[in-house]
């Protein structure tokens, strides 16, 4: 563990707006035992004072559980992305350096628009129909070993550390670990098999599941410790089952 | 009813595929003939010979050949160009495996061009220009000639390395991509396997090379 100085100074990249040039700006605030990032940035909020003693904009984030499981407070902490809540200063190296993370529209500071892994969910059907007129009964059972599988898979919270740390996901080009493990979280369930075809679909588009280059960056920086490769290689089974060798059953 | 399938889908299964069939058997073989060397020039300028007597040999070399190689080739490029490696800040080993599968990949586009020209067709003026397929009678004295020049044997060294490494890894990435090494334990014995496999065939293929330079290759033929 580094020894803790006095204070703690921490740089921000900034950004004024979605069109203007980031910029680096450096902040200093008095040190006390078990910081985490977000009450460090709070601290700058109460006073925006950067460490040259100049009066600056409070810089901007986003946050909302505090621990953890809403992953809305995700930003690149020392060059890795991960969630600001649970990031303790005292197990940093100072200066600590945030950035918004890059693989998503910078809005502004530290915020950004993570709308496209929304549009994820949506088109791979990461849900399962059960509404209808009449009471549809008991859910169907299920193995044990599926459901526990199932659980890791349902931890996910749509933060984005596995899309930003892949080499394969750049400017929305590749659908991304985390809606895989959603198709395979949703085909498992009995009821959500109903409408696999239609998930197998979304993972097989041109920005589909083939563009996963196996680097295995996801599964290591997901907080969840969500099992994101085999996710992959599950989905690519039943794309190269239903998908390539669909046909021979038609 | 079957899923429709996209453009990009087809092309990735196919470039996953050619990488192991034709291509991966194709290695195999052509390590097996390269290793008739380590029994002498007759047994090299024999296999050549039988190699060149296959039937429909020009359909088996363009179709079995060719046209996989220059696919895997060119669209193996088409996917190193959308990589964003990010190594320093996620320094992990299947990271740097993902980056060296793309590395070996673009020396094997140079390396590969060079030497089919070189061998197969003669084609390097001031180097060689006599084909080796069409020569079988000189077949082993135009390699072991070329092989005696100091940075042409570095330049097949280096070769044969990156292609043992791209097809050892490319063999995980098979099985991984076509669903079929799933879970962690298996990704890691199945990774474990490609290592030995990598290794063994490495050491044939350099004591084939070193064949041409050094009867009975590395250990002077006490094993062929
Ligand atoms: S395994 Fe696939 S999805 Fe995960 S980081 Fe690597 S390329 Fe991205
Ligand atoms: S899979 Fe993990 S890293 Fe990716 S969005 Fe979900 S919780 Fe975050
Ligand atoms: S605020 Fe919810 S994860 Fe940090």
């Amino acid at each position: 563990m580094p020894s803790q100085p006095k204070t703690v100074e921490i740089h921000i990249r900034r950004r004024a707006n979605p069109d203007s040039p980031q910029y680096w700006e450096q902040f200093e605030i008095p040190y006390r035992p078990n910081l985490n990032i977000i009450s460090c940035l709070m601290e700058i909020q109460k006073n925006p004072v950067n460490k040259a003693g100049a009066r600056t904009t409070p810089p901007v984030w986003q946050m909302n559980c505090l621990e953890q499981v809403c992953g809305i407070c995700t930003m690149i902490i020392n060059g890795r992305a991960r969630q600001s809540c649970s990031a303790l200063v005292d197990n940093l190296d100072q200066p600590i350096k945030l950035e918004p993370m890059a693989k998503f529209p910078n809005i502004r500071d530290l915020v950004v628009d993570r709308q496209q892994m929304f549009d994820h969910l949506r088109r791979v059907h990461a849900w399962i129909e059960l509404d209808g007129t009449h009471d549809l009964g008991p859910g169907p059972r299920m193995d044990q070993e599926d459901v526990q599988e199932r659980y890791a898979y349902s931890r996910c919270m749509t933060c984005g550390c596995c899309l930003e740390a892949c080499p394969q996901y750049e400017g929305d080009n590749y659908i991304g670990p985390q809606a895989i493990a959603q198709v395979r979280l949703f085909n498992m369930h009995p009821s959500g098999k109903m409408t696999r075809q239609e998930r197998l679909e979304g993972i097989m588009q041109e920005d589909g599941i083939t563009n996963c280059g196996n680097a295995q960056n996801c599964v290591k920086a997901c907080p969840m410790g969500i099992p994101l490769t085999r996710a992959i290689y599950e989905e690519n089974r039943e794309t190269v089952v239903h998908g390539l060798l669909g046909w021979l059953k038609d | 009813m079957a899923i429709r399938l996209s453009r990009t889908f087809i092309l990735r299964k196919l470039h996953q595929l050619s990488g192991i069939f034709p291509l991966g058997v194709f290695l195999l073989e052509h390590f097996y003939t390269n290793s008739k060397a380590l029994t002498g020039p007759g047994d090299f300028n024999n296999a050549v010979k039988d190699l060149q007597s296959i039937p429909y040999i020009l359909f088996v070399e363009i179709g079995g050949i060719f046209i996989p190689l220059i696919y895997h080739a060119v669209y193996g490029l088409v996917i190193t160009m959308e990589a964003r490696p990010n190594n320093l800040a996620y320094p992990y080993s299947r990271n740097w495996f993902y980056l060296i599968q793309r590395i070996t990949g673009v020396i094997l586009f140079f390396f590969i061009t060079f030497h089919v020209l070189n061998f197969r067709f003669g084609m390097i003026p001031g180097l060689n220009t006599v084909s080796v397929a069409h020569s079988p009678d000189q077949a082993f004295d135009i390699v072991s000639r070329e092989f005696r020049m100091i940075p042409i044997f570095i330049v097949y060294m280096i070769g044969i390395t990156a292609t043992v490494w791209h097809l050892a890894n490319g063999i995980w990435l098979f099985l991984v991509d076509w669903g079929i090494t799933i879970g962690e334990r298996a990704q890691r014995l199945t990774g474990y396997a490609c290592i030995a496999f990598g290794v063994v065939l490495l050491l044939v293929g350099v004591n084939a090379a070193v064949a041409f330079i050094r009867p009975g290759g590395l250990l002077g033929g006490i094993i062929y």
